[in-house]
């Protein structure tokens, strides 16, 4: 059989200053021999910042964050008696608490499930009881959700750590006042816990009377073991854990740092983490990347609104940023930011929802700096593609496959398109997860002969630049005509009067099925005719929306995508049976 | 009126809370004022074109009598208050652009201040020979100045101790506020009981009209929303107790308590409607900033894409 366009890999020779066709394969048997050795190497220096909207802060060096995970890795070990394997839950938003306890977790030799702090408690039970969780480590504000789901858990601790952990007494006093009192948003607990660091001081006695070395936990782990289980399935349906080895995170490390190389000085750069570490996007790119090369990483514990950056934005000379369309966006409307952008950034990174050409322009004449707008899945560790950040930018491109991956774009029965041609866009490479937790099916599914099935419809241009056009299942079959929602929402968001858009398609006894959209009007006064209008101006027939409802705001994931299977789901149960 | 004691005391709390504003700013925030200097320039404008004039104009249009026309023009010749940026800070406000405001119009007011009431007082036949204490005009501004450069730097050096001066500040100010709107119906109610309609409407429209048209204004010149509001509490939020000490070293006996009337009740009358006012701006500053969070990208030339 003939090679395809593409094994031929023709984004290989856009790498730019990138030069090694393949990646060697990592130098670490673990994430904790990688992150032993960067705090050993970095060790005076500051490691993490927490950063309030205040400007209030708190810090932790290296060699700081290195000792507290130690500390928490005894702990889950030997105080609680946790054996290796045993997944441990993490629910926080951003604070100096998370990399502690989510390095502890991996030090233990546990597996790491991350999940969002501002779920319900109904999706807490359903991911505590799926990973089979043995210990949580909760946020104070959040922890009153877990009183009535414990029970059916597994989980046999709750440790509650607290936003300013780890900061000096007078800010940490001010901030938990503000909370309690004005905010009110520290709820009183009823459930037995302990205190972060009531089990740092513990783990580390018993480290001290045993003379345990944290090292024997995880010395043993390769590449093959577990590391973490990343909750997906938001966007699809019920959520499933993706199975992240110790191997996947470090390839795709490697493979993410190789592509921003010529932007990175080892042990000066500054990350500013706004978005949150439990999402699989700033896990790898900020928490694990910037760590490995000594960056300080700024954290901030909510990006909304947006104001919240300024004082992060003032106070450290931030060189990397990453971030989604929105966050972007929003940073651009405000006029500390516009008037004197931050001039040590370098380089800026978009991922998690599709980087607008409006938002993508403007940044780089206001900043001076490109945004790379990248793509990846948490099935993918996250990373498969990104922009290099040399060379001309191409707008709306997902950019190149990162080292050491394969890319293919297939029809339905998993046959290459010709070049140019819409498919599904199919991944394979280390940082390919093992699966879905328990789901063998589902993983079946998904993953075909080590193919991971990403359910995007991508093309791909002669020098190997991929861009997305759609969800493959999210694609509207109106008579016989394939309509891709995205395309439909790109025109319908050109409209001035329209802020926000979503579109998906619904059974139609004429057509099979029919566009239906849904508007968040920018003005009142908006009419359906006006936006099919416009639409007309724009799109052939089959694609005009027949039914365009107005809505005050549309349901999103954590990161500002759009989600379409609830408005169907809506939709549906407003229909007569 | 309040005691001695009470004036020194409301004086270091001044100065405290002048500390915790500093302690919000930076040097940036200057920088972006005087970037964009039409916003002081038209502060100056409300102050010594729009004010002195409404405070005429009322005068004649209510028929006060001359120690209360006296009074009412004295108030409206005034440069802006410190107590202005107290409230743009919790009107969310640019309280860079305010404090610069306030600076500007006390330092042109050794000279216009006499000016203004030569030329108004002179257009009612009024007398116009005033003592513009320029030993208190120094006071205000060093009052005003000092505390917030080190409020600025504390911040700079340390934002943790910045955020807690910052905090400390901010709840004093709304304590000072309470405290006067508090205790002011009980102290004075003897005077409001006796005094006529028409000096109330003089004492408080002074106040609210200034401020609608010094947004007015600011609107017609193009600031952008938050600015005209910045500028709306700068023009309506006088020097108060300024204009008491001109009245005590200018007038004497029976004609000094006429004329003390209308800025003492101004005085007491702007706390309140200030406090209003500054809750509603709030309200929508915080609106707008949520509605531009969600905003689109804006596709049209950037202006102010210089790096500092």
């Amino acid at each position: 059989m003939p090679a395809t366009v593409y094994e031929l890999k023709p984004w290989v020779a856009h790498y730019g200053a990138l030069t090694a066709r393949e990646l060697p394969p990592p130098r670490h048997p673990n994430l904790p021999a990688l992150l032993s050795e960067a705090a050993t190497r970095y060790a005076d220096q500051i490691a993490f910042t927490t950063c309030m909207p205040n400007g209030m802060h708190g810090s932790l060096t290296y060699a700081q964050v290195a000792a507290h995970s130690d500390a928490f890795a005894v702990y889950l070990r030997q105080a609680l008696g946790l054996a290796a394997g045993t997944r441990v839950a993490l629910q926080t938003p951003n604070c100096l608490a998370y990399p502690v306890v989510a390095f502890g977790i991996l030090k233990a030799g546990c597996v790491l499930v991350n999940t969002n702090p501002l779920y319900t408690p109904t999706e807490m039970e359903h991911q505590f009881r799926d990973s089979g969780a043995e210990a949580v480590v909760i946020v104070d504000m959040f922890a009153d959700k877990l009183a009535d789901i414990l029970a059916r858990t597994n989980i046999k601790k709750v440790i509650v750590v607290e936003v300013p952990q780890f900061f000096s007494p007078v800010p940490r006093a001010v901030i938990r006042g503000v909370m309690r009192w004005w905010n009110k948003v520290l709820p009183p607990l009823s459930i037995d816990h302990v205190r972060l660091p009531q089990a740092l001081a513990e783990g580390a006695a018993l480290r001290q009377q045993l003379k345990i070395d944290p090292a024997g936990y995880w010395r043993d782990l390769g590449h093959d073991d577990l590391a973490a289980l990343q909750y997906t399935g938001g966007t699809t349906g019920v959520a499933k854990g993706a199975m992240l080895s110790h191997g996947n995170l470090l390839n795709n490390m490697e493979q993410a740092i190789a592509m921003g190389r010529s932007h990175i000085d080892d042990g000066k750069e500054v990350v500013l983490t706004a978005l949150p570490l439990y999402h699989i996007f700033a896990f790898t790119l900020n928490l694990l990347c910037f760590y490995s090369v000594g960056a300080r990483n700024v954290m901030v514990p909510s990006p909304r609104p947006i104001q919240n950056l300024q004082r992060a934005f003032d106070n450290y000379p931030i060189t990397w940023i990453s971030g989604v369309n929105t966050l972007f966006n929003a940073l651009m409307n405000e006029e500390w930011f516009t008037a004197f952008p931050p001039r040590q950034l370098k380089a800026a990174v978009a991922g998690g929802a599709a980087l607008q050409h409006a938002v993508a322009e403007r940044w780089q004449r206001i900043t001076g700096t490109r945004i790379a707008e990248g793509y990846g899945l948490t099935e993918s560790s996250p990373v498969v593609s990104f922009n290099p950040m040399s060379g001309t930018p191409r707008p709306d491109s997902i950019g190149l496959p990162v080292p050491g991956t394969e890319v293919s774009l297939v029809d339905d029965h998993d046959q290459p398109v010709p070049l140019g041609a819409p498919g599904e866009l199919i991944v394979r490479g280390p940082q390919v997860m093992a699966g879905y937790w328990q789901r063998p099916d589902e993983t079946a599914n998904t993953i075909k002969d080590g193919w991971l099935h990403t359910g995007d419809v991508a093309v791909m241009d002669a020098d190997g630049y991929f861009r997305i056009v759609d969800r493959k299942k999210d694609m509207i079959v109106v008579s016989g005509f394939k309509v891709y929602p995205n395309e439909v929402e790109d025109v319908i968001a050109m409209m001035d009067e329209v802020l926000d858009v979503g579109v998906i398609g619904v059974t139609d006894a004429k057509t099979g099925e029919a566009v239906r959209a849904f508007v968040v009007p920018q003005t009142d006064g908006l009419t359906e005719e006006q936006v099919r209008a416009f639409c007309h101006q724009h799109l052939t027939d089959y694609k005009v929306p027949k039914a365009v409802e107005f809505r005050r705001e549309l349901p999103k994931t954590p990161v500002g995508k759009v989600l379409r299977k609830n408005l169907k789901a809506e939709y549906q149960s407003r229909q007569p049976a | 009126m309040l005691t001695d004691t009470e004036t020194k005391l409301l004086g270091i709390m001044m100065m405290l809370i002048m500390l915790g504003m500093g302690a919000s700013l930076t040097f940036k925030d200057f920088r972006i004022a005087f970037k964009k200097p039409q916003g002081i320039l038209i502060g100056l404008l409300c102050q010594y074109a729009i004010m002195p004039f409404l405070g005429y104009t009322l005068a004649v249009v209510l028929g006060l009598p001359p120690a209360l026309a006296i009074g009412l023009i004295l108030m409206g010749c005034m440069p802006g208050g410190t107590t202005s940026n107290i409230f743009t800070y919790f009107s969310k406000g640019v309280l860079a652009l305010s404090i610069m405001m306030t600076v500007c119009s006390t330092l042109v007011a050794v000279a216009m201040v006499p000016l203004l009431l030569d030329f108004y007082s002179g257009l009612k036949g009024l007398p116009s020979e005033y003592t513009v204490p320029a030993g208190n005009v120094a006071q205000v501004l060093v009052v005003l100045i000092v505390p917030t450069l080190i409020g600025m730097v504390l911040r700079k050096w340390n934002p943790n101790v910045g955020a807690t001066v910052e905090l400390v500040g901010g709840a004093l100010g709304i304590f000072v506020i309470l405290f006067l709107i508090l205790t002011w119906v009980p102290r004075n109610h003897v005077l409001l009981a006796t005094t006529p309609a028409a000096v109330y409407a003089a004492a408080i429209g002074i106040g609210l009209v200034g401020m609608l048209l010094g947004y007015l204004l600011s609107k017609l010149l193009r600031q952008d929303p938050r600015r005209s509001r910045t500028i709306a509490l700068e023009t309506g939020i006088q020097n108060g107790p300024l204009a008491v000490l001109i009245v005590v070293l200018t007038f004497k006996d029976e004609m000094q308590q006429q004329v003390l009337l209308i800025p003492v009740l101004y005085s007491l009358f702007i706390v309140l409607t200030s406090s209003a006012v500054t809750v509603w701006f709030r309200r929508i500053t915080t609106r707008e900033d949520l509605a531009r969070d969600q905003s689109k990208v804006q596709t049209g030339p950037v202006s102010a894409a210089v790096s500092g």
